[in-house]
């Protein structure tokens, strides 16, 4: 423990808290961020109530597009969420110094994504309080869609709340003796006993590793679902393309990217964090972001070439109504901002010349570019692509629509600044030069501890299976409507959310006698706590 | 803090508690019933004669009303929020001098694109050959609209309405739907059903002559362009009018294997 005896730790415990003091501006954005869920809520509420004549949405071949700006955010909310487990587990697995301190905020930003993300795809539905009912009832894996419903939200999002749970116990044991006092309990509970003991840092140490290795191919499975919705439709020019996941993947990372560097700088600001989101963290996220977008713009030439060139008459309408047709400005854009996300970050690169300033500039240029991309993927294919057309076609969104994004926005900021306020975003950076790994390979297995997580394990993956299966209609050859099992979809959630639950077993299951009175002293987390 | 002790106490209770769950679960599986997968013998098709169709648009007509279609005023009608189940499309790339128009229902795909990709099972293939439509369990995402090729399907955007004489002449035998739902050309099955159960009931195959005027639009059409009956029956019209070396189908490239079939339109005439 010699390099933690050498930092003063009381010093650490006030550093740890003075991130929580916001600058004034905080409470105005708090404000707004309120008003845009408000105001949210009310176009939800108005839509429900009034249905979807009142968004801009009509059936397709009359001149309309069934889908518009809520699936369309709710693919970038997803293709958002990509940066935030990507950079923790880069950080994690690869080691790489200069993530360490946005890790948190990036895996917030993934979790604040997919939580808006899973509100527009809900509202989306034409009856979204049945859609909560009979999805985890009847859900088909045979469908893409069932991907958006199960991977997304038991597997995706609910591994990230796990890393972030875990990551985060060390600071909110810190927390629980400094932080606000209401709060306190809560702290309590998300450290879990955490007591920094070099054990339980061992522990860490190997469930991070096996989490972050984990959610690597579950993230490339999410992403190219998001684009399998599109990619695997026949009738649809356009979408059906076996570019479309892979394109998928890139074009959320350089979102991501996009977002996690600009929602950076703005906490820079608001709570004094230069020195604890430094610059050569942004730096790493901007070359990131710039070889991403570089291969997302291969994509797009790789893509309109096709389809112009030698595509049949529906793609190339399609394309040319991109191009050159009622969709040219935003195609355009899209062209100027990814152009920009990549040219900026780039020169920095080969000049190492550096101006965080215009690496802001450029990260927007990501985010807008891959808004405008993905409403260009979604709506002109449903409009100038039916390959039968009863007449011509054009989507506006409604101020009803609008206005629920806003509010989605308005939920993800929210949160983020909400977490900000009460919890450290950067986590303590001596956590992260702990050597106890080295040192607990001397010790000998907690047989118990591996034994009960092994079985925990097998119940989460029989569970997944058997709810698998069921979905999947297996017993009947798929030819069954309903599963057999009642809710058996939910059954699969449910193993699947129990697997990732593996790792709190593993790393929170108390310590054996043994294990406690292990010669090795453990460091307590505060002073209070040791007097007492 | 909690020992390892209470915590695997507890645990083995929550154990014993999930254990006791699943065996409930076990118990409700054994006690549902098996589904009738009874494989239906016959396979519903539709022929439809262009050199006959005069484009009246009475199928359309009485579709509307054998299906309690909610009408529409002008201005929904050209804001694309109207449903159609049978739908008059001009043809404009049609082989031939003049475009055509094509009486256009649901192509009842075999393979249909539609059917993958609904989340929740409620639009499914029956053995008999129709897509049908559950309008209680759709949830509304839309996904069948996006993925059928032929714009086929029509979404409720609002509440469905009939003036007051409309209303009295709903069709008993057909569920309005609510807001929210995607519906869709089921051949009119409640029509078939009857058909085939009286059959059943008196022992004998379905008559053909009982079926080629059985669906509304087919049952409207002056010129007899369109005749609907079991394609699995070598001796009926449809199969007859199928080896016509006028027929052709709808994007046919894309192999979704429609069950509507057309008839060309005869240039000698």
């Amino acid at each position: 423990m010699a390099d933690r005896t050498t930092t003063d730790t009381s010093t650490r415990h006030e550093e740890l808290v003075s991130q929580t003091r916001p600058h004034p501006i905080w409470y105005l954005l708090v404000g707004i961020a309120l008003l845009c869920v408000g105001f949210g809520a009310f176009c939800f509420w108005y839509q429900d109530h009034y249905h979807f004549i009142t968004s801009g949405l009509r059936n397709l071949g009359f001149g309309g597009a069934p889908w518009g700006l809520h699936v369309g955010f709710y693919v970038i909310f997803v293709g958002v969420s990509f940066a935030g487990i990507t950079v923790a587990a880069m950080a994690r697995l690869f080691k790489v110094k200069e993530l360490q301190p946005v890790t948190r905020l990036a895996e917030l930003i993934t979790i604040t994504a997919l939580i808006s993300g899973s509100a527009a795809i809900l509202a989306d539905l034409g009856r979204p309080f049945d859609g909560v009912i009979k999805l985890p009832r009847y859900a088909r894996p045979q469908s893409p869609f069932y991907g958006t419903f199960t991977m997304i939200g038991a597997g995706y999002l609910f591994s990230t709340l796990v890393f972030f749970f875990l990551a985060g116990r060390a600071d909110a044991a810190r927390m629980a003796n400094q932080g606000p006092k209401l709060l306190r309990p809560l702290y309590r509970v998300w450290a879990l006993g955490y007591s920094d003991s070099v054990q339980e840092r061992h522990r860490h140490h190997i469930t991070s590793y096996w989490l972050s290795l984990t959610i690597f191919p579950l993230l490339i499975i999410v992403q190219s679902t998001e684009g399998f919705i599109f990619g695997l439709q026949v009738g649809r020019p356009g979408w059906y393309s076996p570019l479309q996941p892979a394109a998928f993947v890139t074009l959320a990372g350089v979102s991501g990217t996009g977002v996690l560097i600009v929602v950076s700088l703005i906490l820079r600001r608001l709570f004094s964090l230069r020195d604890k989101l430094p610059d050569s963290a942004l730096r790493w996220l901007g070359n990131l972001m710039w070889v991403l977008a570089a291969i997302y713009l291969y994509f797009m030439l790789a893509e309109e070439m096709t389809a112009t060139y030698a595509g049949p008459r529906s793609d190339r309408n399609v394309a040319h109504a991109i191009v050159t047709g009622v969709y040219a400005p935003y195609f355009w854009l899209t062209v100027v901002a990814l152009g920009t996300c990549f040219v900026v970050p780039f020169y920095m690169f080969i000049t190492k010349k550096s101006s965080i300033t215009w690496l802001g500039v450029a990260a927007s240029g990501g985010i807008i570019g891959a808004i405008t991309k993905r409403l260009l993927i979604i709506v002109p294919s449903q409009t100038h692509g039916a390959r039968i057309q009863f007449s011509s076609g054009s989507y506006t969104p409604s101020w009803v629509e609008f206005g629920f994004v806003v509010g989605l926005v308005g939920l993800m900021a929210l949160l983020i600044l909400l977490f900000t306020r009460f919890f450290p975003i950067v986590p303590d950076p001596e956590l992260m030069k702990s050597d106890a790994y080295e040192r607990a390979k001397k010790w000998p297995h907690d047989r118990l501890r591996i034994t009960v997580t092994v079985a925990w394990a097998l119940v989460s993956l029989s569970l997944l299976g058997v709810g698998l299966a069921d979905s999947l209609r297996m017993w009947t050859g798929g030819n069954e409507i309903d599963p057999r099992i009642p809710y058996s979809p939910l059954l699969f959630a449910f193993g699947v959310m129990m697997m990732f639950c593996t790792a709190i077993v593993y790393e929170a299951l108390p310590g054996s006698k043994s294990e406690d009175s292990h010669p090795e002293p453990s460091e307590s987390v505060a002073p209070e706590e040791t007097a007492a | 803090m909690i020992t390892r002790r209470q915590l695997l106490r507890g645990g083995g209770a929550s154990l014993a508690g999930v254990a006791a769950l699943a065996a409930g679960l076990g118990s409700v599986v054994a006690a549902q019933k098996q589904k009738n997968a009874t494989a239906s013998t016959h396979r519903w098709g539709m022929v439809i004669d262009l050199d006959r169709c005069t484009a009246c648009a009475a199928c359309t007509v009485a579709c509307r009303q054998e299906n309690n279609i909610p009408t529409f005023g002008p201005e929904e009608k050209f804001d694309g929020a109207h449903i159609e189940w049978m739908s008059m499309y001009w043809d404009e790339s049609a082989d031939g001098a003049m475009p055509q128009l094509l009486p256009f229902p649901c192509q009842q795909c075999t393979d249909p694109p539609c059917v993958k990709v609904c989340p929740v099972g409620a639009t499914y293939k029956g053995t008999d050959g129709i897509t049908y439509q559950i309008w209680d369990r759709c949830i509304g995402c839309r996904y069948c609209m996006v993925a059928c090729p032929y714009s086929r399907r029509s979404f409720n955007w609002t509440e469905p309405k009939w003036d007051a004489v409309s209303v009295q002449m709903l069709n008993p035998d057909v569920a309005t739907r609510p807001a929210g739902v995607v519906e869709k050309c089921t051949f009119c099955h409640h029509r078939i059903k009857p058909l085939v159960e009286q059959a059943e009931m008196e022992k004998r195959p379905v008559r053909d002559e009982d079926c080629q005027q059985l669906t509304a639009c087919a049952a409207a059409c002056p010129a007899d362009a369109i005749v609907f009956g079991d394609q699995n029956d070598p001796e009926s019209k449809v199969s007859e009018l199928n080896k016509s070396p006028r027929r052709f189908r709808v994007l046919e490239e894309l192999d979704t294997g429609p069950n509507v079939v057309y008839l060309k339109r005869d240039k000698a005439e």
